[in-house]
């Protein structure tokens, strides 16, 4: 769907994306993964042709480079920070983007009307947006980057400073135009929502790709095994094993243990195993 | 072309919402030219008297004569006192801007040829006001100066004077035998001169382009004559400013459309600092689509408010262009630069703050260099010279040479051509900056 092949872009002398190359399918919710400063938004940048890069290529799937307008036509984008007009309402927002896009009369009325009862801001359509809270402008945001129907969608850190009403609700958004069939790119700081989301996770840092494959992969690269904690009225205990589920039928069967649970390695203990940081230091 | 308008739209639309900016930028203009309209024209019935106090002493006919030609005077608001003291009074409060006293003895000297003390006025005038101090005195000279011209246009009125004279000087004690001597022949033949000039009335009287001369041959001590220099009226045209607001509309004007350069290029940073920039460029169009559709709302906000404005000084005001097509291109070339000025002062900071600042201090410098706050005749040599950088200069010069210099065509060209070269090589400007510093 969508190839970066040895990208690099510096700004100055910092290096923000270094000989980066990852290919994106068609149809799977892509997580970039990193701390911040990590090169996820520039390359986010570079893949929709945002920013020109000083070496490498992106291109989509039977349309070509980004950089050519038309191209861009079928990737829709919410950007991290909100790109939303506040003097304008929701619907004139909608509107508005709708139309740049070339979309008019009753197409662009029906789309903006189901994308807004989409993200729950029907009833505040009318409203300016600056008088929306920090979730719903989100959820707009959202929205906007949909109103063209576009076959790849990036996201970039679309959970970013909401609450978790609203996080949960662009959760749910993401799975739905996964069931839809839609490439979702969607970079994150947050190893939970990538792990909960993503099909495939790219781990970054310091602009270069430190691992790519499916959740379960990523996990078993991680140097920290399972462990089974049981939990005694004396204090618990931390069992490390291969075989969590043999080590909880053995500790169930002990009297005096009052509780049991199992710690999995998580994409925040294999960003500990590839760079020997925590992902949010 | 579609996606262009739709950007020029929305910048319109966010304009029209943004209340105070629609207030500064649409009303503020309108306010500036009808208050300095008034201030400087009184309501456009000519331009302002300046008010003096006068006092007549001598209480003769002659000066009651010489008061009464100071009153026809359209420069000055006459106000007769009592007394010297409260004349000055009125000055040294600021109520009149000067004083004339007319002291005794006006009247006898007035009557006088050629000998004895000469009329004398008195002029006092507030120190803060030199200029005004210069007008009064040229003026009251002027009544003055008209009043002994009578003397020597009007035969009778010569003759008797002369007759008068002859006879002072005959019971006068205090001439030594020689100045008696040469004052009775000079008198004498002044009080001849008029019927010498009688005898050859018949022929002098007539003009051969069959006009009549004054009496006593048409001599005069002294004409002054003075004109206001204009283009000669076409037909239906003014010839001159119809009132002060034809002036302070075209400056109000310039002070609305800067305001609109300010707006906008602020507008474009909001755009970058605000996020939607980036969003807009990664939209199915060039990215010079979206300085076009900045421009093009700058360019409709312009044009419009020049458009309202001038509507409303015709309408209110009375203010009538001398040639509509020609302000038309006035409009266009004026809204053109005012676009590229928009250009270039909206990569000028990284911060709206920023482009704020510098736009505000940019404006008041080209307003000031190009008479936009002072008019360029009370500036210095070297600063005219160097008004022609600004672009205020020639916009004032674009609308006015359209609305009452009665420029012609070839007149309009270098105002309108330094206005559409200073809008290309603006966009062009602010264009190439815009670009490269999105690719960084």
């Amino acid at each position: 769907m969508l190839r970066l092949v040895g990208l690099r872009k510096t700004f100055g002398t910092v290096v923000a994306v270094d000989g980066l190359s990852l290919e994106i399918r068609r149809g799977e919710v892509f997580g970039l993964l990193g701390p911040n400063g990590a090169g996820k938004t520039t390359t986010i940048s570079l893949a929709i042709g945002q920013l020109r890069p000083d070496a490498g290529t992106v291109t989509l799937d039977g349309a070509g480079s980004p950089a050519d307008p038309h191209v861009r036509r079928c990737i829709g984008v919410a950007p991290q920070a909100l790109a939303l007009y506040d003097e304008l309402s929701g619907e004139e927002n909608l509107r508005f983007f709708g139309r740049l896009y070339g979309l008019g009369g009753s197409t662009l009325r029906q789309r903006v009307a189901r994308l807004l009862d989409f993200v729950g801001l029907t009833e505040r359509r009318r409203d300016r947006v600056a008088t929306y809270s920090g979730g719903m402008k989100r959820r707009l945001n959202f929205a906007v980057a949909l109103v063209h129907e576009p076959v790849l969608i990036l996201l970039d850190e679309p959970t970013a400073g909401v609450d978790p009403q609203s996080r949960n609700a662009i959760f749910e958004f993401v799975q739905t135009l996964k069931s839809e069939g839609r490439t979702v790119v969607y970079t994150t700081h947050y190893m939970e929502e990538a792990q909960r989301l993503c099909d495939r996770v790219a781990i970054m840092d310091h602009g270069r790709l430190l691992a790519l494959d499916a959740v379960t992969g990523l996990l078993g690269r991680a140097d920290r095994p399972t462990v089974v904690v049981v939990e005694r009225a004396a204090g618990e205990e931390r069992i490390e094993t291969a075989d969590p589920k043999a080590e909880l039928v053995r500790a169930l069967d002990q009297p005096d243990v009052l509780g049991v649970r199992v710690e999995r390695p998580d994409l925040e203990s294999v960003f500990l195993t590839l760079t020997g940081r925590r992902l949010r230091d | 072309m579609s996606a262009i308008l739709t950007l020029a739209v929305k910048d319109l639309r966010l304009l029209l919402r943004d209340r105070v900016g629609f207030f500064f930028t649409f009303f503020f203009p309108l306010l500036y030219s009808v208050f300095f309209g008034i201030l400087f024209s009184g309501t456009s019935k000519g331009p302002s008297a300046i008010p003096v106090a006068i006092v007549n002493e001598d209480r003769t006919p002659a000066s009651d004569e010489f008061v009464s030609s100071l009153r026809k005077t359209s420069s000055l608001a006459l106000d007769l006192v009592d007394s010297r003291d409260a004349a000055v009074d009125l000055v040294r409060r600021g109520v009149r801007s000067a004083y004339v006293v007319i002291p005794p003895g006006f009247g006898d000297a007035s009557q006088r040829l050629f000998w004895g003390a000469p009329m004398r006025l008195e002029i006092g005038t507030d120190p803060g006001q030199a200029m005004t101090a210069g007008m009064i005195e040229g003026l009251v000279t002027a009544r003055a100066f008209e009043r002994m011209q009578r003397l020597f246009t009007d035969a009778q009125a010569m003759r008797d004077n002369a007759r008068r004279s002859l006879e002072a000087v005959r019971s006068s004690t205090g001439l030594s035998g020689l100045q008696r001597t040469l004052l009775e022949t000079l008198l004498t033949s002044v009080e001849a001169l008029p019927d010498m000039f009688a005898a050859q009335k018949s022929a002098a009287d007539t003009q051969p382009d069959g006009t009549t001369q004054p009496a006593f041959g048409g001599w005069r001590p002294v004409e002054i004559t003075t004109s206001q220099v204009t283009r000669p009226a076409a037909a239906g045209r003014p010839r001159y400013p119809s009132s002060s607001f034809a002036i302070c509309f075209p400056q109000g004007i310039i002070w609305g459309v800067m305001a609109c350069a300010a707006t906008f290029a602020a507008s474009l940073l909001v755009e970058r600092t605000r996020g939607t920039l980036p969003r807009l460029t990664v939209a199915p169009f060039a990215r010079w689509h979206i300085l076009a559709g900045k421009a093009a709302a700058c360019f409709f906000t312009t044009a419009g408010l020049i458009v309202a404005l001038l509507f409303v000084a015709r309408l209110g005001f009375g203010v009538r262009p001398a040639s509509l097509p020609l302000l038309l291109v006035a409009i266009l070339c004026v809204t053109v630069a005012i676009v590229g000025l928009m250009m270039v002062l909206s990569v000028l900071g990284k911060t709206e703050q920023a482009v704020s600042g510098i736009s505000w201090a940019l404006i008041v410098v080209l307003a000031m260099l190009g008479g936009g706050m002072l008019p360029l005749a009370f500036m210095p040599p070297w600063m005219q010279t160097l008004s022609d950088v600004s672009l205020v200069k020639w916009a004032i010069l674009a609308l006015e040479g359209a609305i009452w210099r009665g420029f012609s065509p070839a007149e309009m060209t270098l105002p309108c051509g330094v206005l559409l070269s200073v809008g290309v090589v603006g966009f062009a400007v602010g264009a190439g900056v815009f670009r490269w510093s999105e690719q960084r």
